[in-house]
């Protein structure tokens, strides 16, 4: 770990970008063709769950806490999801608690629009897997990210695959000279 | 910013309904999204990741396979023995 100040502004604004867009952390940092992977293999299962799923209570803090904080995992995804969520007929509030009321007869006229909003089984139970190992694919993206700044290059788990940091430092030097 | 979004999220207002049969072929797509992760996250360079993420995914889909008929013959054999 390097603490010299340019390197953790540098790591820090490399994790932030790969918080709001999977990629761009290592887009930003020159790693082009890693930044395509993340992207692509992290915006494919968060769509796909959304689809499957729909907004109203995929991305519903009030509806299920857990599965939001793993999607919050891709801000720049998972907030303006969040923000039109909030908008229209159905508030988050108030469709997670429609969705959830033992009072309210399934009969009911905004029970049964929201109904129409909801996803059931089997496309609920994916829709959450997906989106949570998409939000939770993006901490591993961002950490990634960082490390390669700190770490010039290397991955975030660059001691298990046997590469050492002494290497990387030594190829900088080399193509620097 | 949210204007932008707006368009896009409406195509997920509405839930897809999934059929049935196709909640384990969902497996597939991903597991090879994590196989890609997981790799890139220990590769140098991305020229090592197709061998090693088609190496991953066929670990990650067999590991499952192996647990589920594991899992599958537990339950058989609760059965038979309860």
């Amino acid at each position: 770990m390097r603490s010299d100040p340019e390197i953790i502004t540098k790591s820090a604004i490399a994790g932030l970008l790969a918080w709001v867009i999977p990629g761009a952390g290592h887009f930003w940092l020159g790693k082009r063709g890693f930044a395509a992977v993340f992207f692509v293999a992290i915006t494919f299962p968060y769509f796909t769950g959304l689809a499957l799923g729909g907004i109203k209570l995929s991305v519903n803090p009030y509806f299920n806490g857990w599965l939001f904080l793993a999607e919050m995992g891709i801000g720049g995804y998972t907030l303006p999801a969040y923000l039109l969520n909030e908008r229209g007929e159905f508030p988050a509030r108030k469709a997670a608690e429609l969705a959830t009321s033992q009072t309210v007869p399934p009969t009911d006229p905004q029970r049964m629009k929201l109904n129409e909003l909801t996803s059931y089984y089997p496309g609920a139970d994916v829709a959450q897997i997906y989106l949570a190992v998409a939000g939770l694919l993006n901490l591993l993206a961002i950490f990634d990210a960082m490390m390669r700044v700190q770490a010039k290059g290397l991955p975030v788990f660059y001691h298990e695959a046997g590469m050492r940091l002494e290497d990387a430092d030594a190829e900088t030097a080399r193509g620097s000279s | 910013m949210i204007a932008a979004w707006a368009p896009l999220a409406m195509l997920f207002w509405q839930p897809i309904e999934l059929p049935l049969r196709m909640r384990l072929v969902m497996f597939l797509p991903l597991a090879l999204c994590i196989a890609a992760v997981y790799r890139a996250t220990r590769s140098k360079r991305v020229e090592d990741l197709p061998k090693s993420t088609a190496l991953a995914f066929m670990n990650i889909t067999l590991g499952m396979g192996a647990l589920a008929v594991g899992a599958y013959c537990l339950y058989e054999l609760v059965l038979w023995w309860s």
